[in-house]
């Protein structure tokens, strides 16, 4: 993993000392609420329904042990004992005070974490695969370059005051794990012709109230030419992006008013004027970062476990565990493991201080202290080896952690909708929670397969719903919470977006809902299809007919 | 009217303005220097180039594009960059390309609603001169200015990137 | 009839508008009638004029719940609560009529000033 040398505890030491002396300028009345507002954003620092609520960086989703720890000592000192983890692998708090917000950033610093541009109009932290480096499927490990992101974008002078929030993906697989599709720049490693890396490069996907998969605007870039590129598009963007309406000011209206052959032209112009000498980063520093990711200290073990395969046959939860939340590690002898967050009951993403030390633990003892948070609000273990799987599932199952629904029916993704946002305009939690008690039968959701359900409170689409095989979007319909439905959207490699199914819904009736459509789904599906294949193959109206039929 | 701030080897301090901001509809005055719109300057900055010795500078909005000054750069003396909300970054990227595409030495003016919480990001993309509207003081803009022991990118600043502190 | 919030400055703080002073409990706050209007107004202004103290100053509309006055939204209701999820967090956890009538209220519509919020953060 990369380690933060002195220049970059310096950097974090800074920006802690700078946001110390905003806030006391704030709370003095030097600085208005209209001034500090922006400065807050820019340290993650959000007014939400019930407090402040700050949300931490972490670059790439990628956590060491002790890092977690400390987030647990966070919530448990300065929170109410969780924290929530978001799609762009991120955690929140949602019970800071102002006043503590200073403190909380220098013990953060201690750690080499932060909240820099967690908000704001800027570039935002790059989120990647979160089985990087230890899945087989990868051509590269997009670590490296996000971590030239993250230094790069990190208080960049030019792009700190954008038309509009911006978010970059990276993943190096063929599996989409990162959403790339629909971020303002999705960047796909691809191995060329020659054996040479480069990116596809993607701009103009997103979500909220103008959906769209974004466009391949250059099939292969040299991955040396990254930071050059990027300048480019964001200069484009930087000039042109509309400042006028907030909701016409992300890169996507920008890239869909131009066209995507125009944008892509206006970016190469602006990119053959700059000096790659000074834009790019050197072959030396490079190295450098990526010599920092191959460090993981693997052992040389047989492919198969007699430990693993005896716990396996003889006990059957576990066996359920193993063939839904462990995947396939570019080791032998290792598995990828993923941390359900999404427990019966649980607020889909959150963790509770004990839960994240129980992880932490794990993670440095069975787990090279590597840990990774998923976008869609779960915790991995990257490297587990499978000797050790039945000890960290019996772990987990003592912590509650070990709910066997890895892109399963319950497996939800959901915005902190009305009970915490300032912007919603319906929960979202209690629908997540309704829809998993429909489903609490696992060997049912196992039959159901792969169904990716997600809910957003408001049309900013937090919650992906966009992106869902089954999307749920709290709307405010006379004042009472509304579930519009929507399907056939997805986020990964085979990215679309979903169609409005039909009028919205009472909160009651949703997950009754979800349940038509799955009958529905498991009556027609043919051989291996899952729910978006079958919505792919029939469309709406079979599906249409299962929710609206009875109640004409 | 805001006081002039200049920068100065890592320095700022109080100047006196030579210039006069004028508006479109003002008379150009007998003597002295003046700051022009775009449109004016394109209309009337010939001939007020020519005709005596002030000096003449620019006034750029926020969207309008420095490269059209491109051939008259040699001849104007400073270009003011308007900044009509803090949160309108499109003058940043104006500053860079008049340092770094087209090597412009006269003075990069920062003007409109410029608060010293954006000085750093200002001083690196190569202002040197502020008119703050905040009632900033040159103490607080070298100290808002130098805040960051390191940064992370090259800019038009001389600073080192974090790659190139790491690399000596 | 209408009540005054805003949140406190130093902790994020749902607070309540009560003759002159800002209370954590919905339950004390000052109620106004609607012919009350300009005192609304003034309760408003002169939170507006306390940006040390509170920020986001706005009124909120109020319905009957159970003998008792609820605000008319949701969205208020959990402000004046604390979220769904979590029963024991927030204003909701020292129970209480107050507190079971603000559950139990329903015929909901928005509030009033509550427009544009992507604005708000």
């Amino acid at each position: 993993m990369y380690q933060y040398d002195l220049i970059d505890r310096e950097f974090l030491a800074d920006r802690s000392a700078e946001f110390r002396g905003q806030v006391a300028r704030r709370l003095s009345g030097e600085l208005t609420e209209d001034q500090f507002k922006p400065l807050r954003l820019m340290n993650g620092l959000y007014l939400q329904l019930h407090a402040y609520m700050l949300r931490i960086a972490i670059p790439y989703g990628s956590l060491n042990p002790s890092q977690l720890r400390r987030l647990a000592e966070i919530a448990r000192d300065y929170d109410k004992g969780y924290g929530h983890f978001t799609t762009r692998q991120n955690i929140q708090f949602n019970w800071i005070k102002l006043k503590d917000a200073p403190d909380i950033l220098d013990k953060l610093a201690e750690v080499d974490l932060h909240a820099i541009q967690t908000s704001g109009n800027c570039i935002r932290n790059t989120t990647s695969d979160p089985y990087a480096g230890a899945t087989a499927e990868e051509v590269d490990d997009p670590r490296v370059w996000c971590e030239v992101i993250r230094q790069w974008s990190t208080l960049h002078p030019e792009f700190s005051f954008l038309p509009r929030k911006f978010k970059i993906a990276i993943t190096a697989s063929a599996k989409d794990r990162t959403a790339a599709k629909v971020h303002d720049i999705g960047l796909l490693l691809r191995q060329g012709r020659d054996g040479r890396l480069g990116f596809e490069v993607i701009v103009g996907g997103g979500q909220g109230r103008t959906p769209y998969v974004g466009p391949t605007i250059k099939e292969f870039l040299p991955t040396d030419r990254l930071l050059s590129y990027l300048e480019a598009v964001l200069r484009v963007y930087n000039r042109h992006g509309r400042r006028d309406n907030i909701y016409k000011a992300r890169i996507k209206i920008l890239v869909a008013a131009l066209g995507a052959e125009e944008f892509a032209r206006q970016v190469e112009e602006e990119w053959a004027k700059i000096d790659p000498a000074r834009a790019d980063l050197p072959a030396s520093e490079l190295a450098r970062i990526r010599a920092a990711f191959a460090k993981t200290p693997f052992e040389t073990l047989p492919a198969r476990s007699e430990t693993f395969e005896v716990a396996k046959a003889g006990d059957a939860a576990f066996a359920r565990f193993v063939r839904n939340n462990v995947r396939d590690h570019k080791k032998p002898g290792y598995a990828i493991v993923e941390i359900s967050l999404k427990a019966q009951a649980q607020t889909p993403g959150d963790a509770s201080a004990d839960q994240l030390e129980v992880v932490a633990d794990l993670a440095e003892r069975y787990g090279l202290n590597d840990l990774r948070v998923t976008h869609a609000q779960n915790l991995v273990l990257p490297h587990v080896k499978l000797d050790d799987l039945p000890t960290v599932f019996a772990a987990l199952q003592a912590a509650n952690l070990a709910t066997p629904n890895i892109d399963l029916v319950s497996d939800i993704i959901a915005c902190p909708g009305l009970d915490y946002c300032a912007l919603a305009n319906a929960r979202a939690i209690p629908i997540a929670q309704d829809i998993a008690r429909q489903f609490a039968d696992l060997d049912r959701a196992e039959r159901v397969g792969e169904l990716k359900i997600k809910i957003s409170g408001c049309i900013n689409a937090c919650g992906h719903h966009h992106v869902a095989h089954i999307g749920i979007l709290g709307v405010d319909k006379k004042g009472e919470e509304f579930y519009q439905l929507s399907l056939g959207g997805s986020g990964a490699e085979d990215a679309s977006i979903g169609k409005i199914l039909g009028p919205a819904l009472p909160a009651d009736r949703v997950a009754t809902a979800v349940d038509q459509l799955v009958g529905a789904y498991l009556g027609i599906r043919a051989d291996g299809e899952r729910f978006l294949d079958t919505y792919r193959r029939v469309g709406l109206e079979p599906f249409k007919e299962a929710v609206y039929a009875q109640a004409d | 009217m805001p006081r002039l701030i200049e920068l100065a080897d890592g320095e700022a301090r109080w100047a006196e303005d030579g210039f006069v901001h004028l508006a479109d509809e003002d008379p150009i005055p007998e003597t002295g220097d003046v700051i022009l719109s775009l449109a004016r300057f394109e209309a009337e900055g010939d001939a007020l180039l020519s005709s005596n010795a002030r000096r003449v500078g620019v006034r750029i909005e926020s969207h309008e594009e420095v490269e059209v000054l491109a051939y008259d750069l040699p001849r104007i003396a400073l270009v003011a960059l308007a900044f009509p909300k803090f949160r309108d970054g499109r003058a940043y990227t104006s500053a860079r390309l008049l340092r770094e595409r087209f090597g412009y030495p006269g003075q990069i003016r920062a003007v409109g609603d410029v608060l010293q919480e954006q000085a750093g990001f200002m001083v690196r993309c190569g202002f040197d001169a502020f008119e703050p509207a905040d009632g900033a003081s040159p103490e607080a803009w070298t100290k808002a200015a130098r805040r960051f022991r390191h940064v992370y990118q090259r800019a038009a600043d001389d600073r080192p990137a974090a790659f190139e502190e790491r690399a000596s | 009839m209408k009540a005054v919030t805003a949140n406190r400055l130093l902790d994020g703080e749902v607070v309540f508008w009560k003759s002159g002073q800002w209370v954590d409990r919905f339950g004390d706050a000052q109620l106004f009638d609607d012919h009350h209007a300009a005192d609304v107004e003034a309760a408003v202004a002169t939170g507006k004029g306390q940006p040390t103290i509170v920020v986001d100053v706005y009124p909120i509309d109020l319905i009957q719940s159970e003998g008792r006055w609820a605000p008319l939204s949701y969205r208020e209701r959990i402000r004046a609560l604390g979220p769904t999820n979590e029963p024991t967090h927030g204003k909701q956890a020292e129970g209480g009529d107050v507190v079971a009538a603000l559950r139990q209220a329903s015929g909901a519509a928005r509030s009033t000033g509550r427009v544009d919020l992507i604005r708000r953060k």
